[in-house]
This record gives C-alpha cells, structure tokens and sequence, in this order.
C-alpha cells in the first residue's frame, strides 16, 4: 500500500525487482539509474548482500499525470533472495506496490526461475499479499546472449513455465544493452498506479 | 514549548520502518530507545528527517547507530526538539537502513536479546572455557533507598555470612565466587541491573550468603528497599510465591551442578535413575506444572552427552514459562519423574498476568534470575563439552 505524504503532497509507491540469482535484477535498476537520469530524485543506494548486490532509488515517473494533486514518487528496489536476508526482505517486501519479476533465460537456469517464483509468492503470502492480484509484469532477459550462441529456452517455453496461470504481461529484454527494461518499467507502473486509483476509488 | 511525542514498542516498528516514517516526514529530533537488556538508551539525533549521529553505550556516530539495529525489543520514543548536534554521519538515510538490515542479517551487528547479548564473554580457564557476564535490565530507581561505593577487590558479600541486604548494580562488575573443594571458584561476573543477593535474602530471617562477591574495579551498588520487596511478596499468591521460590532454586541448583563439574563430583547417575519421561526435551509444550508429591530430575541433551541440572521436588515448577527463557524445558531439557510422580497443572497465563502486575523492580529481579540460570547452563555445557575431550 502506498504511502501518503501529506507534507509534500507526494503519493510513494514500491515498486521491486525480484527474481533469481545474478538474473539481472540489479543490471535492470543501474541501466534506468543511468539512462532515465532525469527522472531521479537521489542517488542509488548499493548494498553488497552475497551472491546478488540490493540496490534502491527514488525514481519519478513521467506522463502518467497526477492523483488528486499529489506527484507519484516510486522507491525501485531490488531484493536479496538468499533465506539469510530476511530483515532485508521484510523491510524491501512490506507494502510493496508493484513487482517485476527478471527471469534468466538461460537454458541451465530454468529451475532457478520457478523456484524464485515460487518463493516470491511464498515472500508475498507473508505479507498478505496474493501474487495473482498484486501489479506483476515479467521480463524474459539476456534475449541477447542468443546471439552469442548460448542455449536459451523459447518465450514460449518461458511463458508456459511461468506464466500459464499469472498470464501477467511479459516482455523480452537484454538488461546490459538496455532492450525491454523501459517497457517493463512503464507496464509495471501503469498497471500500480491503476491498482492504486482502483483502490482509492479515484480513477480520474 | 511542548515537544511532540511519537513513542511505541520497537518490536512493532523497527528501526528501519522508523527512520523511514521520520524521514518521509523531514522530523528533526532525537529518537530514544530502550532496551531491557542495554544499561543505557541508544539515541539517534535527526535533522530534516536524516541521521546526523547517535550514541549506544560506548559507540557514537555511524557505528552507535548500526548497532541499533541489533535492538529488536524495547520501548522508543521520539521527541521533536532542535538538535544541537553536530552532523557526524553523512551517509543517506535509505544506505543506512539497508545497510543496517544487510548487517543485522549476516549476523555482523549483535542481536541484543536475553540470550544472546546478556552473555558477552570474558576470558576465563576455571569454568569451562567462557566466563560469562551477566547484565540487567535498567535500574529502577523507585527501591533504590541508598547508594554504595566499592573499590577493586573489595568484598561485597561473603559466603556463608548472614545478611539481608540486595543491591542492584547501578555501575560497575562483581565477580561471584563459590568457595569449593578445590579452592575459590568464579562462576560468573555481574554488571549493570543485575541483582547481588537472592531472593530468599529479604524473606528468611538470618538469611545465610549463598557466594561471596567481589568487586573488579569500582562499582556503584543501589541499596534496595527489602522492606517494600517483602511486603511485595506477601502479597502475592500462594502459586506465585511458590513459583518465585522454585525459580530461586533453579539458580541455585544449576550453580551447585557448576561446582560440582569443576571439582568432578557430577554424579550424572542420580539424575538419570528415574524411569519415566515426562517431558520430552524439544517437545511443543504450552503447560507449566506444579510437583506435589514424588520427585523429579531436569536433564538436557547435548552433542557432548547428558547434562544434568537440578532435581525437582514437592512445589517445585516445569513446564513453558511464557515471559522467561531459562533455556531449560520444555525446549532444551527432559524432565524425568520417579513413579510416584503427582503433578497439578498451572495456567501459565495466570502466573504470566501476575507477572505483569508486579513492581518493575520485582520483575527486573526475576528475570536476572532466568538470566543468571540461563548463562550457568551454558557454563554447564561448556563443562560438559571440556569433560568429553
């Protein structure tokens, strides 16, 4: 649930990046950190957490207007997956708003996905969150490593192991040479904010 | 000027949730928590919503405020004011928070809870490899009716001398000392909040020291009002009382078995000669019970082999005390019971509402009793474990 901040008349919303290990979760975050320089308010914060590093930043999204007034401020996140981090993840997870879950479309990490998904969903129960109902959009990355004659599983064969039952938006992406990760971004806030305006009641 | 106040229970809001909600606000102020477990508050100064410094016991700045994160129980309280402070920590608000978590996960910052953080370790040989110290909860000042000083090496108790004085250490490490067979035995060192003198202290007459206590450097003691902790007492209900003074009791048994192991006298036999397993070490139990006739032994199972901790009696409790962590049954030992075994069932929750209705210093006092007991069973294990290598 997003937070009200009545001072300065801004509406906060969650938005976190999660999945499997070295996916791609914090090459996602540093590329809109860079190339969407414009829309950031403060600086990244990076933590090195083992195995993946957890990364933050406020970022202001553009056209998509305002609520009653108030400017819409998004917090992007990116979260530890490790069962250790639970501190971490109680703080990233709660109230969260939006989720982008990365999948790694390497061949070999298939099994990594689904457990990650699963896990997310598990993450959110916690929370009483349901996954089928919060704003969910997929991104299928490292589409370019194909090129480099690297075995990676189909979209299709992505979406019927992830996404027969969500059937939440996906889309292809290459993290490190930037395809996708705006549109992922943008789906993924359109759709929190229509969750948020469905909510208040206050569809404009 | 009336200040603003924002106080709750840190165990609802945590430190992160908190710097967040000061934060979004841009409050300036100073941020106060209390631990039952920390002599003194740990105090975060804020302006414009961001840390600029902060003091936990000896630490200050970045570091005083990352080992706050390790607090995870204990009041807080806000206040807005104009902090004069200066700015020492530069580093932003949301790098703190996850930063703090991050560290508080790997274990780099210490949890500061009953178990855990009450025994920070000394270097000693005679028991076992860790001396433990044990600290209190804050002193309540309301029983203190004088204060005394004593100077390193000074004796504040000796064994086996009649007294009827308890003092809370307000500044300062005691060694408690057992006179053995063997010579004079440190169990354990006590330090701020704890209590010298046990409980039967005030209520038996001629009441006779139970070990001697020495003071290691200069330490500042409260004299505690006996009068007003006895009268507290005879108050209380008969399954209270009783309860208290079997607690007493855990303490000195797991001190004696302390003694024992030093000079090789455990006698693991006489606790295992009862047949019947009424609790099963690890079992799920929600029920605490009274012995009212046949006997009883506490063992704990450990890697290194058997334990044995106290013998149980007519009035004596077990079972799941929901407000202390002795770390004895029914999570970390078996009670077994000879075949005459009667036993009544207590509601814990009565005990645990009388608990919560007596004075802060009588409560602060039975919970050093589970701290106390709680440490020695470790020294316990530790004896344990140097016996079988």
């Amino acid at each position: 649930m997003a937070i009200f901040n009545l001072k300065k008349r801004e509406i906060e919303c969650k938005i976190v990046y999660y999945g499997p290990g070295r996916g791609g979760k914090t090459t996602n975050l540093e590329y809109i950190f860079k190339k969407y320089s414009k829309q950031i308010t403060g600086e990244m914060v990076s933590i090195n957490t083992e195995g993946d590093r957890t990364l933050f930043f406020d970022f202001l999204p553009m056209g998509l207007g305002k609520i009653r007034g108030c400017d819409i401020k998004m917090q992007l996140y990116t979260v530890p997956g490790q069962v250790q981090y639970s501190a971490t993840r109680k703080l990233v997870l709660r109230g969260v708003d939006g989720i982008v879950f990365v999948a790694d479309s390497l061949e070999v990490r298939r099994e990594k996905n689904m457990l990650s998904l699963k896990d997310l969903q598990k993450n959110l129960k916690e929370y009483g969150l349901n996954i089928f109902k919060i704003p969910l959009v997929l991104q299928y990355n490292k589409r370019d490593l194909a090129d480099e004659g690297i075995p990676l599983m189909s979209i299709e064969q992505m979406e019927k192991d992830l996404n027969r039952q969500l059937k939440a938006p996906s889309f292809p992406g290459s993290a490190t040479k930037g395809t996708g990760i705006g549109d992922t971004l943008k789906e993924c806030a359109q759709l929190t904010l229509k969750a948020l305006q469905k909510e208040l009641q206050w569809a404009q | 000027m009336k200040e603003d106040i924002l106080q709750g229970n840190i165990k609802f809001l945590n430190l992160g949730d908190l710097m967040q909600l000061l934060g979004g606000n841009g409050s300036s102020g100073i941020l106060r928590i209390m631990s039952p477990y920390a002599p003194e508050p740990g105090i975060i100064y804020f302006d414009n919503g961001n840390p600029i410094n902060a003091s936990c016991g000896m630490l200050s700045g970045l570091d005083a405020l990352y080992s706050l994160f390790g607090w995870t129980d204990g009041e807080f309280e806000f206040t807005t004011t104009r902090v004069t402070s200066e700015r020492v920590i530069t580093k932003g608000r949301m790098g703190i928070i996850l930063d703090g978590l991050k560290m508080l996960d790997e274990g780099q910052i210490e949890r500061l809870g009953p178990v855990s953080a009450d025994t920070r370790t000394a270097k000693y040989s005679e028991v076992g490899a860790e001396l433990p110290v044990i600290w209190g909860p804050l002193v309540d000042y309301m029983y203190v009716v004088d204060e005394e000083e004593f100077h390193d090496g000074d004796a504040i108790l000796e064994e086996g001398r009649h007294g009827n004085w308890v003092w809370v250490v307000l500044e300062g490490v005691i060694d408690i000392i057992k006179e053995t067979a063997s010579g004079p035995l440190t169990l354990c060192q006590i330090g701020n909040g704890s209590f010298v003198g046990s409980i039967s202290s005030f209520l038996v007459r001629n009441n006779s020291r139970m070990y001697s206590a020495k003071a290691v450097g200069d330490v500042q003691l409260g004299v505690l009002d006996s009068q007003r902790l006895a009268q507290e007492y005879s108050k209380m209900s008969y399954e209270f009382k009783a309860f208290v003074m079997s607690l007493d009791k855990r303490l000195r048994s797991v001190t004696d078995r302390v003694v024992e192991y030093s000079t090789k006298q455990i006698d693991l036999d006489d606790y295992l000669k009862y047949r019947q397993k009424v609790l099963e070490q690890g079992d799920d139990e929600k029920r605490l019970f009274r012995v009212q006739h046949g006997k009883a032994s506490l063992v704990q199972k450990t890697d290194v082999g058997f334990v044995p901790l106290a013998h149980l009696q007519r009035d004596d409790f077990f079972g799941f005390i929901p407000f202390l962590d002795l770390g004895h049954e029914p999570e970390y030992a078996s009670v077994l019971a000879s075949k005459d075994l009667k036993i009544q069932t207590l509601n814990p929750d009565i005990i645990q509402q009388e608990y919560d209705n007596i004075s802060t210093t009588f409560k602060n006092f039975i919970d050093n009793i589970a701290t106390c007991t709680n440490s020695l069973t470790k020294v316990l294990n530790n004896q344990q474990r140097e016996l079988m290598t």
